[in-house]
């Protein structure tokens, strides 16, 4: 395994240092795609040990399938360095265009631009890069994505018209330093601020992890008993939530209001049962938006440096209908 | 063991000094402080559901941190633990869903989910013991291999998916109650309990501390070590596949990839703290369940405080650097 990953690096590296002579003269220039019927595309992965990761791949999966396309897949299994010699694995086998989920900021930046000196171009997917390094519009097509800071707001603006602006929040928040945590924080802060009622009275990390979710939900609810409603930066804390109210003796969705951000199926579950009020998703299905950029930017149309990926809402008036199509 | 060969060395002036009492009673002179400090520091502190909140809570890490106890007595570690839940976690919900085999009855899914998954990490725990005993590896060593491989082993077998459930009968153990007391609880007591019994009175519990104290000495003795130890290794695999399932249970979902995690670093740190000399040879049940609780504690009063999880990390680190270090001064003493 090792040797053949040594292997595919070197040989990788190789055809890089190659094209990169070729290519040097034209390097102010994004690499172009030309206009065909059948693409070869590769999906570089990141990692797929979670519902939401396994839902995005399906996506580009079936999607390039659907249209006819030629799809390389690589999982990185949470492995920056993994995912770069991915991506010149890519590079080697001369695909067309990479679509990249990148693991971590500054790592993958030397994929992205090995994939531009190779004339290949690269469109991100659900996280960015460092912009001070590699820029959209030069270095590569453009990032396709959430607006995590507009799904902390919406689910900050739908508690506040639950609880009629007063509240006593508990918030339970992402990994810390974790863009998504950072924006989903800031988004529902900025949309409670106008109501002077809405106070988050305690706020600690659960990790986006069910267990500790719950552990850290409990711990802050004793400490906290004015609590009246529980903002989580995803599903799984929510739903440990749920436990660590039940435990409290007191009853989610009644005493307790819950609201949280993904979308997945545990959650529509929760939000049929009455339990769980509202989440705000955050949608996993990359395949449509994804292809049609890649088909827009080989017309020569000009990309917007950010694709947003349109997320839906979630709440008792619609879970039942949509949760066929949750994942 | 240790102890007593060392007892007639000492000089014969033996003075009884404040680090040598707070070696020894360390453990219960931070807890009881800490539950001051909790009690002055944090709101809602006096209170049953409090109580609750923090057995249930450390219920887990005891009962993983007894076997790893019986282990670090006989000299070795056990770094497998956390790995070792995961897969219990991951084969119970396949096997009371009726992934695995088919089910004549829901009862007998439950059933089966209640042993087997214990049976199967007890018997990887044998493989640790046989890597140990039979290869002479290193036990840090030795239980690498399965804290890395194990978790993968439950990731295979779960293709690295969440298994979401409701089961109440199979859940009962996480979420049940028994007068009043959350049902892990009552499990977390009743092994303190035997595992103190054990050690006290038992043949076993002697031989894990000859073996620990000096094994050379042991098996000139007539001790079988290699025997005594594979089963160290074998009761801790069962204890980390109990508290899997009790994870489990609590959040009614299994995830491979979280189940676990680092919970070999706690229930070390728990054994440490409790007194439990690192080089072997002595045991502490009571000052394991000691350990264990200030953990929690420290965890419970900075989460309460709203203290940062990275800084309540390293509050973490620099307690068992503590109780290193007042082991030490025990010893000098």
């Amino acid at each position: 395994m090792l040797r053949r990953d040594m292997f595919s690096m070197t040989a990788a590296a190789a055809l890089t240092a190659l094209g990169g002579s070729r290519i040097q003269a034209q390097d102010a220039g994004m690499p172009k795609l030309a206009q065909k019927t059948a693409y070869k595309v590769g999906f570089a992965q990141t990692e797929s040990n979670n519902p939401w990761r396994i839902a995005q791949t399906e996506s580009m999966r079936s999607e390039a399938a659907k249209r006819g396309h030629q799809f390389v897949y690589t999982d990185a299994a949470a492995s920056a360095a993994k995912q770069v010699a991915d991506v010149n694995s890519m590079i080697a086998q001369r695909v067309d265009l990479i679509f990249l989920a990148p693991r971590e900021e500054k790592p993958l930046v030397p994929a992205v631009m090995a994939a531009k000196r190779a004339g290949i171009p690269v469109i991100l997917l659900d996280r960015r890069v460092d912009e001070a390094q590699a820029k959209p519009g030069r270095d590569y097509v453009c990032f396709i994505g959430s607006d995590f800071i507009l799904e902390g707001h919406r689910a900050g603006e739908w508690l506040v018209r639950e609880m009629k602006g007063q509240a006593a929040i508990i918030e339970l928040l992402g990994t810390t330093g974790a863009s998504p945590a950072n924006d989903r924080h800031a988004g529902f802060v900025e949309a409670i601020k106008a109501s002077p009622g809405m106070k988050i009275i305690a706020g600690q990390s659960g990790d986006f992890v069910r267990d500790k979710g719950r552990q850290v939900a409990e711990t802050l609810l004793q400490a906290n008993g004015a609590a009246t409603a529980i903002y989580a930066h995803n599903d799984e804390m929510a739903i440990g939530a749920l436990a660590a109210i039940e435990a409290a003796g007191k009853k989610p969705g009644k005493d307790i209001i819950v609201v949280s951000v993904d979308g997945t199926r545990d959650a529509l579950q929760a939000i049929i049962a009455g339990t769980m009020g509202a989440t705000v998703e955050c949608n996993p299905k990359f395949g449509p938006k994804a292809f049609e950029t890649m088909e827009r930017y080989a017309r020569g149309e000009a990309i917007e440096p950010w694709v947003i990926n349109q997320d839906r809402f979630f709440d008792s008036s619609n879970a039942q209908q949509l949760i066929a199509d949750s994942y | 063991m240790l102890e007593r060969v060392a007892v007639p060395a000492a000089p014969p002036v033996r003075r009884v000094t404040v680090t040598a009492l707070l070696a020894r009673h360390g453990a219960v002179v931070a807890l009881a402080a800490l539950i001051l400090l909790a009690l002055v520091a944090t709101p809602n502190f006096l209170s049953m559901r409090t109580l609750n909140v923090n057995l249930t809570q450390v219920a887990g890490i005891v009962i993983v941190a007894l076997g790893m106890t019986l282990v670090v007595a006989t000299g070795g570690i056990d770094l497998s633990v956390g790995s070792l839940m995961a897969i219990a976690g991951a084969l119970a919900p396949m096997l009371f869903l009726g992934r695995l085999v088919p089910l004549p009855a829901p009862w007998v899914g439950v059933a089966l989910a209640l042993t087997v998954p214990v049976l199967v990490t007890g018997a990887f725990g044998w493989f640790n013991g046989w890597l140990v005993t039979r290869y002479r590896i290193q036990p840090i060593v030795a239980t690498l291999v399965l804290l890395i491989a194990g978790r993968g082993i439950a990731q295979v077998v779960t293709n690295g998916n969440l298994q979401a459930f409701r089961n109440p009968a199979f859940q009962v153990i996480g979420l049940g109650r028994l007068l009043g007391l959350p049902v892990q609880v009552w499990l977390m007591a009743a092994l303190v309990l035997l595992f103190a019994w054990a050690m006290r009175r038992t043949l076993f519990g002697r031989q894990i501390l000859a073996v620990g104290g000096n094994e050379r000495a042991a098996r000139l003795a007539g001790v079988p070590v290699s025997r005594v130890k594979r089963r160290v290794y074998v009761i801790s695999g069962l204890c980390a596949g109990v508290a899997g399932l009790v994870v489990i249970a609590i959040n009614s979902a299994a995830d491979a990839n979280l189940v676990g995690l680092g919970m070999e670093l706690d229930a070390i740190a728990a054994v440490a703290v409790g007194g439990t000399a690192l080089s072997g040879g002595r045991a502490r049940i009571g000052g394991t369940l000691v350990g264990a609780l200030v953990i929690q504690m420290v965890r419970y009063i900075l989460l309460a405080l709203g203290v940062p999880d990275a800084a309540a990390l390293v509050a973490k680190a620099g307690l068992i650097i503590g109780a290193v270090w007042l082991q030490r001064q025990g010893r000098v003493a």
